[in-house]
């Protein structure tokens, strides 16, 4: 075999060495670029060479370098940028010595993909002292034209990995505001009445617990649980007086103050949520199974399972707080009463779900009880917990 | 063995290191074997024998270690020889050149006797 012939074959094996590093999995970008520099100094024999890449900014910045003591191309760039494109030329000692890059004798290669500089190629002289041929330049060009579109994929990478980040973080950020808002509302809503303190948090992380324990998954959850701070916002517009009135309410008040569910969609209603049924939750909050409850007397089947979760989960808070006009219940009662209510108020599966997770929480069976931080300390979570077997045992049979 | 995993073994004879490169010198693992050379030249040695018994496959990069070796070297005015080449490696390297500006050994022991015999 001629040393030519071998030669060529040499240039070819190392077109496909540049070829796998540029494209191997698993190494990250600077390790790639450092084995594409040992390729070309390797292929050309030389002991002194540099890739460097463009910035957006059209700042020059070293990815890979061997051999140069000083290599500081930042303010070299327009000079090589108006060399020819892709195009290997020889350098005079003196190159961008004005402009303080310490280059010497070699060849560089400004890299372009389309209109866009992506960096240079830079090989100083040879090992062997041979001058680089025509040969050279012509696997230098090729070479160049690979390197450079790797770069610009990576930049294009890079920048589109910035702008996920970046929309990943105002997402978070939205969702943050979001949240502060919802407390923000529902402070508000619970600081009307002077006895429903809290329970606009309290009814979101009930219906929370219940609906992770029936399995819905995170993006549903957080909608029940936006659905549960905003359920009363309506009540904003009724008057404290009547709210916080410690006699029984005349007919007219009770009607008044059963129109704060519509008021509460009528307000939301105009926020468009990405979670679905928020408005229906709350609208309907107090309907009943058996069609006595309001704004729409719905029965069974209109009820979906988040409504029915959010009107257990408030039933069970409003019982077991004081309000101006009665005292509160204790927990053992108020679960009796939830479960005298079902069929014609609540869901046999609902209350279920809510008596396992409360039972899981009594046993210190969850990391992060969403219910039992609630109760009084005087609470006596063993008869409680009696009674929630009893009703587990029941209604699963 | 496996050729992918590159390891590299060396012991002292007298002012020499010798060096085992093991495995194919096709990639960025090679660097070990340039490392291995500076912990030796860093101790004072100026004289290393590279053995080649244990590599086969040599690419640009595996050219590019060695070349940088050889400067590393000649920078410190040392030498570097190289033995029990396989024949495919010792083509490469007069097809690329490079012979000329290498010490090559059919064996270690002629490489060690070369460098005893009062080269730098
Ligand atoms: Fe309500």
């Amino acid at each position: 075999m001629s040393t030519e012939l071998k030669r060529a074959l040499y240039n070819i094996s190392a077109l496909a060495d540049l070829g796998q590093e540029i494209t191997a999995g698993g190494s990250n970008f600077q390790e790639k670029i450092q084995a594409v520099l040992y390729v070309i100094t390797g292929t050309f024999l030389t002991n002194k060479g540099a890739i460097l890449a463009c910035n957006k900014d059209g700042q020059m910045h070293i990815l890979a370098q061997r051999g140069f003591d000083q290599l500081d191309p930042g303010r070299a760039a327009e000079e090589i940028k108006a060399l020819a494109r892709n195009e290997p030329c020889l350098l005079p000692a003196a190159f961008g010595a004005d402009a303080g890059v310490a280059i010497g004798a070699g060849i560089l290669t400004p890299l372009w993909v389309r209109d866009e500089f992506a960096g240079m190629v830079l090989l100083g002289e040879k090992f062997t002292a041979d001058p680089y041929t025509a040969e050279d330049f012509e696997l230098l060009r090729i070479i160049a034209a690979q390197i450079a579109v790797a770069l610009n994929n990576h930049s294009l990478f890079r920048d589109l990995s910035a702008q996920l980040d970046e929309n990943r973080r105002l997402y978070e950020e939205m969702r943050r505001i979001y949240h502060d808002t919802l407390q923000a509302f529902a402070a508000a809503i619970d600081a009307k009445d002077a006895y429903t303190k809290h329970h606009s948090q309290r009814v979101a992380k009930y219906s929370v617990a219940i609906a992770r324990e029936l399995g819905w998954n995170d993006h549903d959850i957080e909608g029940i649980y936006v659905a549960g701070y905003l359920h009363d916002v309506g009540k904003l517009v009724i008057s404290n007086d009547l709210l916080n009135k410690k006699k029984p309410f005349t007919p007219e008040e009770v009607d008044q103050i059963k129109t704060h569910s519509t008021l509460s969609h009528t307000i939301i209603s105009k926020i468009n949520f990405p979670w679905k049924d928020v408005g229906k939750m709350i609208r309907h909050h107090h309907e009943r199974l058996d069609g006595s409850g309001y704004p729409d007397a719905l029965t069974h089947e209109d009820l979906n399972d988040g409504v029915r979760i959010l009107t257990l989960a408030d039933a069970f808070d409003a019982m077991t707080s004081r309000r101006a006009y009665r005292d509160k219940m204790d927990i053992q009662d108020a679960l009796s009463e939830l479960k005298n209510c079902l069929d014609t108020q609540f869901d046999n599966r609902i209350l279920l779900a809510f008596c396992r997770v409360l039972d899981k929480e009594i046993k210190g069976e969850l990391p992060e009880p969403d219910i039992l931080p609630h109760f009084d300390r005087d609470s006596d979570l063993s008869v409680i917990a009696a009674l929630l077997e009893g009703i587990i045992r029941e209604l699963s049979s | 063995m496996n050729p992918a995993q590159f390891t590299v073994d060396s012991r002292l004879d007298g002012d020499t290191a010798v060096i085992y490169p093991k495995g194919y010198l096709n990639n960025l693992a090679g660097e070990s074997l340039v490392a291995e050379c500076g912990r030796y030249t860093g101790k004072g040695i100026r004289k290393i024998v590279l053995n080649f018994g244990g590599t086969g496959l040599i690419n640009s990069i595996g050219i590019s270690l060695l070349l940088q070796i050889i400067e590393d070297l000649r920078t410190i005015e040392g030498t570097v020889c190289f033995s029990n080449m396989s024949k495919f490696q010792v083509d490469t390297l007069d097809m690329l050149g490079l012979l000329k500006h290498l010490r090559i050994f059919p064996a270690e022991s002629e490489a060690l006797q070369y460098l005893g015999a009062g080269a730098v």
